[in-house]
């Protein structure tokens, strides 16, 4: 690691300024990508601005139609919180088969969908759930804030400060967890709204990041059963092809993790 | 044969020594060390699999602020490579090109250089500014490839049925006619198996901090399998006599068998000879990975015939295995111990030793056995299919007995394998029902065990205790097991004895922790020791009581006049004696030094329980049962703990390891987020049986116990998939994508 300035602003605002005022600063969240980015001396950051500890960016808000959860909130507080668990447990389970403890300790879901990695957990259930990504400027609709692998809309120095997730009537996340890093290997999210809309988010499947599966929304959306996938045939074009899994297997985990999500969400 | 059936300390899981320091985090591990003024040495390693080094130019890492020193090849000590020079198993040929690659890079991660600087950074810089001229070479990879007729010699000098090859070795074992054995047989089952290379995976990488004066005295401490061989290698490789060479055995974090050889060792004393300041080296998780180990990848084709009522009366195998870089796979173990758990009247076992372009193989727990079992294993499954017979039934049928001639040449005396399919097959497990989309299979194995040079000395401390120094470095258990054998002899609270490991300098010569021979090995020199400590302490109490020696025993702690003179004088404990010692002679203690026989191999059989997610191909092990011969369970604990690893790590062979190279023949997954070792929750709690049938060329009855968990697992898994799916698995890992892609293919076949 070279060496670096690490600021600990008590406010957005001064974060926002910090981040001005550094020739090549980053903002540091729960530090799972960066740190060790950082130590393999792929990164040089000029200033770490460390948001974890602001307080106007931590907690969780349960209202009759929303959860709003503020940026630095961790995930094991997401995971563990009991109104969060009544009214959208899937993003509970979510939030609780995130890599170890340790990991949700630390880790933020802010920093989670800023990273996008294109494994990470959070922007399935962002998507599936058509949350909106709140900032220090503006407000962004789910389906336009990923923008593709580690992408995402968000301004040079933009700041989440919340994610707001409309309650579905039923939703659930299913995943194939890499053993190891507990990464999705692939992982889906369906939700049906109130109104009885149906979404889908596919995370780990394709190297783009999260995606939406129309065919699987439509075929959910006419009968909402995991029976209704049977005969679907997922395309492997453009899924991730590793050491870990052919297309082929990913496209099969797709059909197989929507079919158990809505078996876990029924 | 000394068995004492009423022990008070043999069979109990007493505290290990090493339990809170390890828990506590305050256990000294080779990393932890350091000296005033130490410095960082790194190792510049080859990107190809294969080239010839045309020069290597270091001045402009000389040149960099901060480097203290630079060696190459040049600075290792050459064993020609006409004149095998063995130590041990090791030939020093292949290891002084092992340490540091000299005509030739054989291996992406092969050393070409090492430099040492005040920092880690400047000498990771360093190792960037050597300009090595590599001519890059065709290279080969798998077994197929490497023994091709056109395939690249790595070897020009090996030559294989008269021309140069890259198979380095033959060895052939027969027993009676296998043609005529055949020719009996009225089912006959001949398969091949391919299994991938796997790494012992201990967690702790190979660390070493090495110092050498100005006078040319040389202090390591490192981790490793055996600090003898530590100094024996280092000694070859840098032209220091074994004298000057002080090997401290650190606190060990695994082996495996894959800390048996040194990699940093040479490289860190010459770095710190040249240097003149203490160098510490530290290799990272992907070193590890590409550099070191692992075990061998297979190719092996196994044939059993049998008559109808299951009488197996022949068998064959050959076995291919991959030494990587250099000769030495362990094909004695697959070829050796495959056949050797039943009485079959007509053997051939073949191995061959093939090179290719990988890391050279390190020892992994019961090197070569698992591979051979795996096959013979599958196949007796399928045999006992054919036959309709119990596949327990099959194998007690066919086991081998006191009397039995092994297929490896000798005639066992008294063994336990029958008692292990016994208990195998009155176990609850292997009688209770399966859930659906389950299966169960069994299989056996067997290791050679082995026992050797071991030194010990037990000194009475003057407080009266007892310390006992052995010189093997305690990989699982031996210093537990140890204190309770000295503690049973004296009869004292094994609280009382203290065992240390030695350095090289401090306790005589001990092989190295390996072939299951720790215990069977030290736990006889302990036991010469202490009972020659008893007898002087009995002479001194007999002086004391001015009586004859030999109306003297010792019995619970103490000296106590026998015979005519019992009761005659209160007893004198260790601690009275020890008191008196100064006025009786001086300090009491011995030092035994053997090369301890009588190592008997053992046995095990097990039981597995798969259930198998038939939509996305996942393998998960529900139940286990290991069912293993341990001779004498010193301390139960870690006997079962022994098993149990074997068993994790079998299960990682079978299900998720492998060693996966990319186009370019460099491995894609060093590390553990892609190299998929399994963790506790891929695995149920492992049960064991321990039969204990006493070895009777031991004091204790003890065998070796540490390798035979591992060499029946692979098998006892692919036979439980093969019992859930009804689908035989040839080729390890059964990773879900393979599995899912067999069960299509037999989903699209219907």
């Amino acid at each position: 690691m070279y060496a670096t300035t690490y600021h600990r602003p008590s406010s957005v605002e001064e974060a926002a300024s910090l981040f001005t005022k550094g020739t090549d600063a980053r903002y540091l969240a729960g530090g799972h990508t960066l740190i060790p980015v950082m130590k393999q001396r792929l990164a040089a950051p000029s200033d770490v601005i460390d948001l974890a500890k602001i307080p106007s960016l931590v907690g969780i808000d349960v209202s009759a139609d929303a959860v709003t959860i503020k940026g630095a909130t961790t995930y094991y507080d997401i995971a563990n919180n009991a109104q969060v668990r009544k009214v959208i447990s899937a993003l509970s389970n979510l939030t609780s088969t995130i890599g170890d403890p340790a990991v949700r300790y630390r880790g933020t879901i802010g920093g989670s969908i800023a990273n996008n990695d294109p494994a990470a957990d959070l922007p399935a259930a962002v998507v599936a759930l058509n949350a909106s990504v709140t900032t220090n400027k503006r407000s962004i609709a789910a389906d336009d804030f990923f923008k593709g692998l580690f992408s995402t809309a968000l301004d040079d120095g933009e700041i989440i400060t919340a994610v707001t997730f409309p309650i579905p009537a039923q939703a659930a996340y299913a995943k194939f967890p890499h053993p190891a890093s507990r990464f999705a290997l692939t992982g889906v999210f369906v939700a049906k709204t109130k109104a009885g809309d149906v979404r889908a988010a596919v995370t780990g499947a394709s190297q783009n990041g999260v995606m939406r599966v129309a065919a699987i929304e439509q075929a959910l959306k006419a009968n909402w059963s995991p029976s209704a996938l049977d005969n679907l045939r997922i395309p492997d074009d453009g899924l991730t092809a590793d050491i870990h899994g052919s297309a082929a297997y990913r496209a099969n985990l797709i059909k197989v993790m929507a079919q158990r999500a809505v078996t876990a969400a029924s | 044969m000394n068995v004492v059936t009423n022990n008070k300390w043999i069979g109990q899981s007493t505290i290990r020594p090493d339990g809170v320091d390890k828990v506590t985090g305050r256990a000294a591990f080779a990393a932890d060390t350091t000296m005033p003024g130490m410095i960082w040495g790194k190792v510049l390693r080859s990107p190809h699999p294969h080239a010839r080094i045309r020069g290597i130019d270091t001045s402009k890492a000389e040149a960099l602020p901060g480097v203290k020193a630079v060696v190459t090849a040049k600075d290792i000590v050459e064993f020609p490579v006409d004149k095998s020079v063995m130590l041990g198993i090791q030939d020093m040929r292949w290891m002084c090109r092992n340490v540091m690659a000299r005509e030739k890079a054989l291996f992406p991660g092969h050393p070409v250089a090492a430099v040492a600087a005040t920092s880690e950074a400047i000498a990771a810089k360093a190792c960037e500014l050597i300009e090595v001229d590599y001519e890059v070479l065709p290279w080969s990879i798998e077994i197929e490839d490497a023994i091709k007729p056109d395939a690249p010699i790595l070897h020009e000098f090996n030559t294989f049925e008269g021309k140069p090859s890259n198979i380095a070795g033959k060895m052939e074992l027969k027993k009676g006619d296998v043609a005529e054995g055949f020719a009996r047989a009225e089912v006959v089952v001949e398969r091949t198996f391919t299994t991938r290379a796997v790494h012992q995976g201990y967690i702790e990488p190979h660390a070493c901090l090495i110092g050498v004066g100005a006078d040319g005295k040389t202090t390591i401490w490192s981790s490793s399998q055996g600090q003898f061989m530590v100094r024996a290698m280092t000694s070859l490789l840098t032209g220091i006599p074994q004298s000057d060479i002080r090997a401290i055995p650190a606190e060990i974090g695994g082996g495996f068998g894959g800390k048996t050889i040194v990699y940093l060792e040479p490289l860190a004393t010459m770095l710190a000879k040249k240097s003149g300041r203490p160098v510490k080296m530290v290799m990272t998780r992907e070193e590890v990975m590409r550099a070191t180990g692992p075990t061998s990848a297979s190719t092996s084709t196994v044939k059993i015939g049998a008559t109808k009522d299951g009488k197996i009366v022949a068998a064959q195998g050959t076995f291919y295995l991959q030494a990587g870089a250099f000769p030495g796979s362990p094909i004695r173990g697959a070829a050796g111990c495959s056949f050797s758990p039943y009485d079959i009247p007509h053997v051939l076992s073949i191995g061959y030793d093939v090179l290719s372009n990988r890391s050279k193989v390190a020892a992994y727990r019961a090197p070569g056995a698992p591979i051979g079992a795996f096959a013979v294993e599958c196949v007796l499954d399928e045999l006992a299919e054919a036959l309709k017979i119990d596949p327990l039934a099959l194998r007690l049928k066919n086991a081998a007995k006191e009397g039995t001639k092994a297929s490896h040449g000798p005639v066992y005396p008294r063994i336990g394998y029958v008692e292990t399919v016994e208990a195998a097959m009155n176990s609850e497990h292997y009688k209770a029902p399966l859930g659906k989309l389950q299966g169960r299979g069994v299989a056996s194995g067997f290791w050679f065990n082995a026992g050797g040079e071991s030194s010990a000395q037990v000194n009475i401390t003057e407080d009266g205790n007892v310390v006992v120094t052995t010189g093997h470095p305690d990989i699982g258990g031996s210093r537990a097991a140890i204190a309770n054998v000295c503690a049973e002899l004296l009869g004292i609270d094994y609280r009382r004895v203290s065992v240390i490991i030695g350095d090289t300098q401090t306790v005589g010569f001990s092989n190295l922790t390996g072939g299951s021979r720790v215990l069977f090995a030290s736990a006889m020199v302990v036991t010469q020791a202490t009972e020659q400590v008893i007898a002087t302490l009995c002479k001194r109490a007999a002086k004391i009581w001015e009586i004859d020696p030999e109306a003297v025993t010792w019995e619970e702690g103490a000296a106590r006049p026998a015979g005519a003179n019992a009761g005659k004088f209160p007893p004198l404990t260790l601690k009275e004696l020890a008191d008196k010692a100064p006025a009786l002679g001086g300090p009491v203690g011995a030092s035994v030094q053997l090369n301890t026989q009588g190592a008997e191999g053992g046995f095990g059989t097990h039981v597995c329980d798969v259930e198998v997610d038939v939509d996305l191909g996942i393998v998960r092990v529900v139940r286990y049962t290991a069912v293993q011969d341990v001779g004498r369970a010193v301390h139960p604990g870690y006997v079962e703990g022994q098993l149990q690893g074997g068993v994790g790590q079998g299960i990682g062979w079978a299900l998720s390891e492998e060693y996966i190279y990319n186009k370019d023949g460099k491995v894609d997954n060093p590390g553990f987020l892609d190299y998929r070792m399994p963790v506790c929750s891929d695995l149920p709690m492992i049960d064991t049986i321990l039969v204990e049938v006493p070895n009777p060329k031991h004091p204790q009855g003890v065998k070796g116990v540490g390798e035979v968990p591992l060499v029946p697992v692979m098998a006892a898994v692919a036979n439980a998939v093969h019992n859930a799916l009804g689908k035989r698995f040839y080729a390890l890992p059964m990773s879900p994508p393979k599995v899912l892609e067999a069960l299509e293919v037999a989903q699209a076949a219907e």
